[in-house]
């Protein structure tokens, strides 16, 4: 067993050394500019079909969520626009470098936690999922000691019977 | 005023709120101490457990918490030069170094009183100030209230990120999100998408949740957490603060204070902005210039004093104005609002005695941070260094608890997972989270008084300019922004420099 352990840890160790020295820099301003530009005019398409207008409506309630949409477009064209004339000039743009390691270990902490929801919605349990949860994450820590696995079980626990015995929330 | 303090103390003055205090500061203290953690992230978990309180034992339990964050981040500031709170930063400044010098009782203790002479100035600034801005919060008209929630949205967007257009561009994001569900004024649904379960629009606590609580969880991705080693030995030492070192704390704790709650009043401000804006008045003002940033008494002081004394002021213009202070009191408003306790000024008159027992409470709240911190300041100590393994997964565990028992539906847990994904984006982006917190709070009070305003005046926008009050806070919008523009070219430029 503890042979299977040591060789588990070796291979992620090697693959996450690979993972490790993969990076993108992206150009953090634009990026962004890009992103909500889209979602702005996303949310401008869908504000037709998801508020119902009433008849003689001197302002209905279209018009503030489509007020706030053409803010945002007009941010990210502003934020965008400042970023290009940066580049043009040649001067310095605020970027950010994604480690694809970290993107990798954040993906696997959202998978535990969806994981946590799926247990809970599907048993009915949320102990259940608890209990997954302290143990996942101890393993994706790679902890070693028995301690810990006993303090967060009972954590678990304690945490399940608060709710269900204090608060009266059946899960 | 008079008629109600009777009441109040009558209802104040029950086991109940006086437990709840304590366990708040107890728990408050906790976080605050242990970097990673923040108050904002603790009053989030723990706010569930007050939706099944009446409103003062519930105020009293956040209260707590929120006023021991301002003192228990200076624990791990002073012992192991990591600030709990983003505001002890500048009370590790010096608190650190003055530990170093051997002397980390002094530290700890000069940080708690100044922390609790801050804070009580402030409870007391807030029983006095409070009832007198809400008469003229009173006075106030839609197109005025429009106005106020654009001028708090105006400075959390501006002072919470790099940029002030990307403030106000995830302003607009918080904003369109309180529009989920039904409308304010007609009730016709919007953005649900045909789920019913969206009809009701989306709970704050449910969405703070993902933003602010479970987003740290993904952080952890971002490098292993070692444990904090800490030699608690140290606060066992029998130093004491000398008489001159006392008299030398005085003025700065008394400058400070009021900077803080002058600081505090203003929407969106917060701590740090005080602590750092007290810290160099102090530097400024006191004769031993030399020793700030070596273990200055004065420093530490100035520090501890400004951030506590935002404590109550923040809440002047929730109370009176439904605009929170900070981050932390948004959060209080939902506490708030679920017992149907309505900011305004019906609330210092119909619901005096409740709003006054708050008041009155805030300062029980301090006196009892002030003995915990005399008596418990070893336990908050050891407690730093509790492993972020154990850590980790136990706010998991409350996070999804939380989130359940709001509406009692897993669908809420899906929704803190959307909001986790969201902020993991908008951090990769370097885009702030906090002008979503204040788009989401304001979102219902902004579109209502934006569209009634509208209505009086069959649409016509001249109705935000039509009185006085509505010329003074366009003037503050706009003095606001462009200070804010100002100090972002001076930082640029620093930057170009550096």
């Amino acid at each position: 067993m503890r042979d299977f352990i040591r060789n588990m840890e070796e291979k992620l160790d090697s693959m996450g050394a690979k993972l490790e020295k993969k990076e993108i820099t992206i150009p953090t301003d634009l990026a962004a500019a890009a992103v909500f530009f889209v979602m702005g005019i996303v949310l401008l398409l869908l504000v037709p079909g998801q508020v119902t207008v009433g008849k003689d409506e001197v302002v209905s309630g279209a018009a503030f969520p489509t007020y706030l949409c053409y803010i945002m477009i007009g941010g990210s064209i502003l934020v965008a626009v400042k970023d290009i004339l940066k580049i043009a000039r040649k001067e310095e743009v605020d970027t950010k470098t994604i480690n694809t390691l970290v993107e990798v270990k954040a993906l696997i902490i959202f998978g535990i936690l969806v994981v946590f929801w799926l247990i809970c919605r599907l048993t009915g349990l949320f102990v259940l999922g608890a209990l997954f949860c302290a143990v996942s994450f101890l393993l994706f820590f790679r902890c070693k000691k028995k301690s810990y696995y006993m303090i967060t079980i009972t954590f678990a626990v304690g945490i399940w019977a608060a709710f269900r015995f204090i608060l009266n929330v059946s899960f | 005023m008079l008629e109600y303090i009777g009441p109040a103390l009558q209802q104040l003055f029950t086991f109940e709120n006086f437990l709840w205090m304590n366990l708040g500061v107890f728990i408050g203290s906790i976080f605050a101490a242990i970097p990673g953690l923040s108050v904002i992230l603790c009053i989030i978990l723990f706010l569930p457990f007050t939706y099944k309180m009446t409103a003062i034992p519930g105020m009293m339990f956040l209260l707590g918490i929120y006023c021991a964050g301002g003192y228990g981040g200076s624990v791990s500031a002073i012992l192991i030069n990591t600030p709990g709170t983003p505001h002890a930063a500048t009370t590790m400044l010096d608190g650190h170094p003055l530990s170093k010098k051997g002397r980390t009782k002094t530290a700890l203790r000069i940080a708690l009183y100044a922390s609790t002479f801050g804070g009580i100035f402030s409870a007391l600034s807030l029983l006095f100030l409070a009832p007198q801005v809400a008469k003229i919060a009173a006075q106030l008209g839609t197109a005025e209230y429009f106005l106020v929630c654009l001028f708090g949205l105006t400075i959390i967007a501006g002072i919470s990120g790099k940029s002030l257009i990307k403030g106000i561009i995830s302003a607009a994001l918080g904003l369109l999100i309180s529009c989920v569900g039904a409308d304010p004024l007609t009730g016709y649904d919007r953005f649900t998408f045909g789920n019913a379960r969206l009809y009701m629009g989306l709970d704050l606590a449910i969405c703070l949740i993902g933003l602010f609580a479970l987003v740290e969880i993904l952080g952890k991705a971002e490098g292993k957490v070692g444990p904090l080693k800490l030699d608690t030995s140290k606060i066992k030492t029998e130093d004491k603060i000398t008489k001159e070192e006392g008299k030398r704390m005085i003025l700065p704790a008394v400058v400070s204070s009021i900077i803080g709650v002058i600081i505090g009043i203003i929407p969106g401000t917060g701590a740090s902005m005080a602590s750092w804006f007290s810290y160099d008045r102090a530097k400024a003002m006191s004769k031993h210039k030399e020793e700030f940033g070596h273990g200055s008494v004065e420093g530490i002081a100035a520090a501890e004093a400004a951030n506590n004394a935002v404590t109550g002021a923040t809440l002047i213009p929730l109370l009176t104005l439904g605009i929170p202070g900070d981050g932390c009191v948004a959060i209080m408003l939902s506490a708030l609002m679920i017992n149907g306790l309505n900011p305004g000024l019906s609330l210092f008159t119909t619901q005096g005695d409740i709003m006054y027992a708050i008041m009155i409470g805030l300062i029980f709240v301090n006196i009892f941070m002030f003995l915990q911190g005399r008596y418990l300041t070893d336990m908050f100590a050891k407690i730093v260094s509790v492993p972020q393994e154990i850590l980790t997964p136990i706010i998991v565990m409350f996070c999804f608890a939380g989130a359940f028992s709001v509406n009692k539906s897993y669908f809420d847990v899906v929704v803190i997972l959307v909001f986790a994904a969201i902020a993991w984006i908008m951090k990769k982006l370097d885009m702030p989270t906090v002008p979503i917190l204040l788009g989401l709070v304001l979102g219902n009070m902004t579109e209502t008084n934006f569209r009634r305003a509208l209505l009086l005046t069959d649409g016509n926008f001249s109705i935000f300019v039509g009185s006085w009050y509505c010329i003074v806070f366009l003037v503050l919008i706009i003095a606001a922004i462009s200070m804010i523009i100002v100090n972002k070219m001076k930082e640029a430029k620093k930057g170009v420099v550096k």
